[in-house]
């Protein structure tokens, strides 16, 4: 269907169901906060994001991947399936759900590495079936989708001025 | 690709500045965030190398209140354009709703616009996607300058496709054209995603094809 590969779509029980992974990996793990995005930098969940962009996140945790995963192409492994940036105050991990879904993992502490690499695995699990299922089913029965995208009538979208 | 999430009533879309090496991607995006309104932006991060050229790409979050009842955040990308770093070109377009082609209005620059516009259509091609499918504009920048080809020139050269794109002049470092470009992208991202969400009407996403 030439449509579904221009749009992307969570319901939100989709939603939810992330957040829950995302809230018991953030219970487990003591991590600060974390988020999932897509390949193309899109956020589709995030907890406890608030001192930072999430949308930032996203963009920079997308490129650094898809960088990395050019490095292991390069390099000859399949994947590198987890990246660690291990800063002194903070530090943050990303780990591949699947091939366009990453999970990206913000804690501090040295001694939190340990407690989110044990929990990361599973968390990374529980997103990949969320996303399998999404796959395998239509979005049809939920009450909740709204796909009545009415554009407003506006002269311009974005208007400037100098600051 | 468009992302819509239900729970928050938000949709994401993907706008990339694609263009030759030093043509005015990222003065795009700075006069952007300079001369926007506040509460219609996100902070301008930059990734570049002590040169000031980028070196993996310029990132700004822009939201507006364009279709009812859902915020729309367009994210904002401009890829590097020295030849070498194509990898990272490819990396940034994925996922790319539209795309601004910028091109350097000199006539030294003709051979780099060509070759620009030619390595977008390939790199498109790695996510199996055609130029002529997605929405594009083209801008025919730096026309402050002495020796610039005429703006029919560069539409014989560089928007010579079936279907002609909106093109527009521009002098990127004044702030000349830089919301009229970004306007119509943003439209025409708009309008496809309207167009597309309608057509797929109620259907399931079996055939989810994340980019």
């Amino acid at each position: 269907m030439e449509s579904m590969d221009r749009t992307f779509e969570l319901t939100r029980r989709d939603v939810n169901r992330l957040r829950r992974v995302l809230i018991e990996l953030l219970d487990q793990s003591e991590a600060d906060s974390c988020l999932v995005c897509d390949g193309a930098g899109h956020v589709l969940a995030h907890e406890n994001v608030n001192r930072q962009d999430p949308l930032l996140i996203s963009a920079l945790g997308a490129g650094v991947f898809a960088a990395t995963r050019e490095l292991a192409r390069i390099l000859g492994e399949d994947e590198f399936s987890t990246v660690l940036h291990q800063g002194v105050k903070r530090s943050i991990l990303m780990a591949a759900a699947t091939e366009e879904i990453l999970l990206v993992v913000m804690f501090s502490g040295e001694n939190r590495v340990g407690l989110v690499k044990l929990y990361t695995p599973a968390a990374v699990d529980a997103i990949r079936g969320i996303f399998e299922s999404i796959k395998s089913r239509g979005a049809e029965g939920d009450p909740s989708v709204d796909r009545n995208f009415v554009l407003k009538e506006t002269a311009d979208i974005f208007s400037g001025s100098q600051s | 690709m468009a992302f819509v999430n239900q729970e928050t009533r938000e949709i994401q879309l993907k706008i990339v500045y694609y263009g030759p090496a030093r043509c005015g991607k990222t003065t795009n995006l700075e006069v952007i965030h300079k001369m926007i309104k506040s509460d219609h932006k996100g902070d301008l991060t930059s990734l570049d190398t002590v040169k000031d050229r980028t070196l993996f790409f310029d990132f700004m979050p822009l939201v507006a209140d364009v279709i009812q009842g859902f915020t729309t955040r367009f994210q904002m990308y401009t890829v590097p354009g020295q030849v070498m770093y194509n990898t990272t070109r490819a990396i940034v377009l994925r996922g790319v709703d539209g795309v601004v082609f910028v091109a350097d209005s000199q006539w030294s620059e003709m051979a780099a616009n060509v070759e620009s516009m030619r390595n977008l259509e390939d790199n498109l091609g790695l996510q199996n996607k055609r130029l002529d499918d997605i929405p594009y504009v083209l801008q025919y920048n730096k026309r402050d300058l002495p020796a610039v080809a005429p703006v029919h020139y560069l539409e014989f050269l560089l928007n010579n496709r079936g279907k002609r794109r909106p093109g527009f002049t521009s002098v990127a470092t004044t702030g000349s054209g830089v919301f009229e470009t970004l306007n119509m992208i943003a439209r025409l991202v708009l309008h496809r995603f309207v167009r597309d969400s309608r057509r797929s009407g109620a259907a399931g996403q079996k055939d989810l094809q994340l980019v």
